[in-house]
């Protein structure tokens, strides 16, 4: 499914060649450059991250990811947390993320458009979720970065504190409070 | 870790009573009556747990000068909680999961809970991989080792055993006789309770004895109507809030220990600023130290206790200093084995002489053997039917509890296909921004989607659900059972434990029965898509061991007597889990507290009629 897509976009790429480069300039153009420097990852592969962490968690009127940190979270993850298996599954999804961004549109992933880019990330989350409950579950980069992302967002001081509500000494418990009088999810639990 | 240099400190750490460690590495020939005299108290308490809390407090008010070992670190109260108040942001690991790798390297079995260890409680839990033991079957041996052990990291929940607990082996030919009744241990809860607090709910149940409570806590909205429609349906499974070792109302007494009220964080487990719930730390060792009695010696491993055949009773514990390895002897009157119920029996199956060739008051044959725990891991869950316009704010560190129902001495509520019971502990919350996060029992092959719409999705909590999980007793068996294994040893030399334990029928059968009433009583509030399960369960898994020292009438198959004494020397009291007799279906710590009182309570009597 994902492949006859792909082909599809790429026809599209072919017919339109032109206009798909200067979109995708002005994409590449668009993404800042790294304001911080990677340990586990490298220089192209953060800015990979970078962007796909802001297509996971987009700032809207709260704090995006890049906002929040969340591509050194995932550096750092990759640098302490995470065991070769994982680390290497992680980086196999990265390279993929630029094959297939090549193969269907003839650059890497940050220099398509956020439209093309979220057409890939699509194809990745339904792969996935064919794939849930099969014994090949955790198989899938798409989910290892997603969860990371997420954790690593709704961790962060900026995910916990504005897009949801944080209290760290709440003196109280009161076991019946209108949802609109607090307006979010809570941080922890 | 800071402790191990620290030898002999007080607990506040004034330096007072401190010894150099460095210096000692006493040469056990040399030792002379002065030696003696400077490493003689009154009373030696080991371990510095729940129950050696409890020992240190109720002797030194006694009067008794006493020395504490520990074979851990030192951990002082509010200095030595280090993520006590670490935001969720400032861990070092994603959401303060320790790496696979290390989990795998260095805590294969502290692990298996999956709750209990991570970068925020990583220091009170020990490295399996320098605390080795066999597992002939499997045994999840949850432990910490330092000043407080797991009173800093216990579930908190505090239920009396009731009469038909007491009386449950007599009357179905069980194991043995407890040597006790409810009546006996009654004033020593009441005791324990207010000195430590605990908030709950009396509700006048034979089955589930109520004490002296602070104010409960309250439940949530979905709680409360399940609570209403359970009960209308379920008449005698009483739906009450949880009873845990938390102030709500604090005395005095707690005031003036440095203790204040819970403040609804939910961070108990890396120890409480507030000395909001009960540990030894903030509480008993906090007293013991005030009466001046008390000296405290981290880093001391005992490896056996000292018995003089012609006085016919114990003189002393020997030492391995963690440190310096060097051994080392002390000296008291009377001994209290608190070191939890494995590490005591170890301690006495370590105990070896011409008296007690096969471990010290074993002429029974029984120690080590009868371990219990609690079994669990089954029950059920649903989704509230109502409420999605509410919330709650604060973070309740407790639930809600279902005493015991089933078996209670009546034909009404008589099981024909096991013996005891069971109480739940469950509790209703709204899922947070991980419930969405891949894990192997997530149902929906949906895509999750990305982007802003599951943003404002996530930031927002998820729908109600409310679970039940049971506690259930497990019954003693004589070959369920630790033993000592002199070939394998650990980093000190000593010999390991060996593990074979194992449930039974009766246990799988209550098991079956635990998840389906559970599911029965959130069918019958109206939740949806009722769901029980049986996730399985490894003894240990409730870290509530127990039985290896077991109480008893008769010295021919127990090895304590009704006061906690071993029965062949009456100088040595055993006052934590191993003294337990039968498990009942409540966690057990209160109840381990009101014997240590007691008993304490019994020694001191007995030293001044010079009867030890």
């Amino acid at each position: 499914m994902l492949l006859s897509r792909r082909d599809a976009i790429r026809g599209l790429t072919f017919t339109f060649g032109v206009a798909a480069t200067g979109f995708a300039g002005r994409a590449l153009a668009a993404a800042p450059a790294l304001a911080w420097t990677p340990t586990a990852l490298t220089p192209d592969q953060a800015r990979l991250v970078d962007v796909v962490a802001e297509l996971i968690i987009p700032k809207t009127d709260t704090p995006g990811a890049r906002d929040a940190g969340v591509p050194q979270f995932v550096d750092r993850a990759l640098a302490d947390y995470y065991n070769k298996a994982q680390a290497d599954r992680l980086r196999a999804g990265l390279a993929r993320m630029d094959a297939d961004a090549r193969a269907a549109h003839g650059d890497v992933f940050v220099t398509l458009t956020p439209k093309q880019q979220t057409e890939l990330l699509n194809g990745y989350d339904r792969e996935a979720s064919a794939m849930q409950g099969q014994a090949s579950d955790d198989d899938h980069f798409f989910p290892l970065l997603e969860d990371l992302v997420t954790v690593g967002y709704f961790t962060s001081e900026p995910g916990a504190t504005v897009a949801l509500r944080y209290d760290p000494v709440p003196g109280a418990y009161h076991g019946c409070v209108p949802l609109a009088e607090l307006g979010r999810g809570w941080a922890t639990r | 870790m800071n402790g191990f240099a620290e030898v002999g400190v007080a607990l506040r750490g004034s330096g007072r009573d401190s010894i150099k460690g460095a210096k000692r590495g006493a040469d056990m020939a040399n030792l002379n009556g002065r030696a003696r005299q400077k490493n003689t108290y009154d009373a030696i308490v080991v371990g510095s747990g729940i129950t050696g809390g409890w020992a240190a407090k109720e002797l030194t008010q006694k009067g008794l000068k006493t020395l504490v070992l520990e074979r851990g670190p030192m951990v002082r109260h509010l200095e030595d909680y280090p993520t006590a108040t670490m935001d969720p942001w400032q861990t070092k690991y994603p959401r303060g999961q320790l790496p696979p790798d290390e989990l795998n390297a260095h805590y294969p079995v502290q692990k298996r809970t999956g709750y209990t260890l991570t970068e925020y409680t990583r220091h009170f839990f020990v490295r399996d991989d320098q605390n080795p033991y066999t597992e002939e079957s499997r045994y999840d041996w949850i432990r910490g080792y330092h000043v407080g052990g797991r009173s800093l990291t216990w579930g908190r929940q505090s239920y009396r055993h009731s009469p038909i607990d007491f009386e449950a082996n007599a009357r179905e030919g069980i194991g043995v006789d407890w040597p006790i009744r409810y009546e006996d241990l009654a004033p020593w809860y009441d005791h324990v309770e207010r000195f430590i607090g605990v908030s709950g709910q009396a509700e006048g149940l034979p089955q589930l004895p109520d004490g002296q409570y602070q104010p409960p806590m309250e439940m949530n909205c979905v709680e409360k109507a399940f609570k209403a429609k359970s009960e209308a349906r379920f008449p005698e499974r009483r739906i009450t809030m949880g009873r845990t070792a938390h102030l709500t109302d604090p005395t005095e007494e707690q005031l003036a220990l440095g203790r204040t009220k819970c403040q609804y964080r939910n961070m108990c487990i890396r120890g409480c600023p507030f000395g909001g719930y009960y540990s030894s730390n903030s509480g008993g060792l906090v007293a013991a130290e005030r009466t001046g009695n008390l000296v405290i010696r981290p880093g001391s491993i005992v490896t056996s206790l000292i018995y003089d055949e012609k006085a016919g009773k114990a003189t002393g514990v020997r030492i391995l200093d963690a440190t310096t390895r060097q051994e080392e002897e002390f000296y008291a009157d009377v001994v209290f084995l608190c070191a939890s119920a494995f590490n005591s029996a170890w301690i006495m199956m370590n105990s070896t002489s011409s008296r007690f060739p096969n471990g010290f008051g074993n002429g029974s044959d029984q120690l080590g053997r009868n371990v219990m725990d609690h079994h669990l891991g089954v029950g059920a869950s649903g989704e509230a039917p109502e409420f999605a316009d509410m919330y709650y704010s604060g973070r309740r560190p407790n639930g809600i509890y279902v005493p015991r129902f089933r078996n209670l001495g009546d034909a009404a509520t008589k099981r024909d296909d096991y013996l005891r019971g069971f109480g739940y502990q469950g509790g209703a919350s709204r899922p947070g921004w991980d419930r969405d996060l891949t894990r192997p029992d997530r149902e929906t092959s949906a895509p999750r989607g990305f982007g802003a719409a599951r943003k404002a999705a996530l930031s927002q909590p998820g729908p109600w659900v409310m679970g039940l999980g049971g506690f259930g007793e497990i019954l003693p068996y004589e070959d369920n059972r630790i033993t000592l294994n002199r070939d394998k040893t650990d980093e000190f030399g000593l010999p390991t434990l060996t593990m074979n334990v194992t449930i039974r029928e009766n246990e799988l059968a209550m098991r079956r029965d635990m998840q389906t009433a559970a599911a029965e009583m959130l069918e019958a509030a109206g939740f949806r898509n009722v769901r029980g399960y049986d996730g399985g369960y490894a003894p240990g898994l409730g870290i509530h061991e127990m039985g290896t020292a077991r109480m008893g009438r008769d010295p021919k198959t127990s090895v304590l007597n009704a006061h906690n004494q071993v029965h062949e020397c009456k100088n040595v009291y055993v006052t934590d889990g191993a003294a337990m007799t039968s498990a009942s279906c409540v966690n057990p710590s209160l109840t381990y507290m009101a014997l240590t009182a007691r008993a304490a309570d019994h020694a001191v009597q007995a030293r001044k009629r010079g009867d030890l």
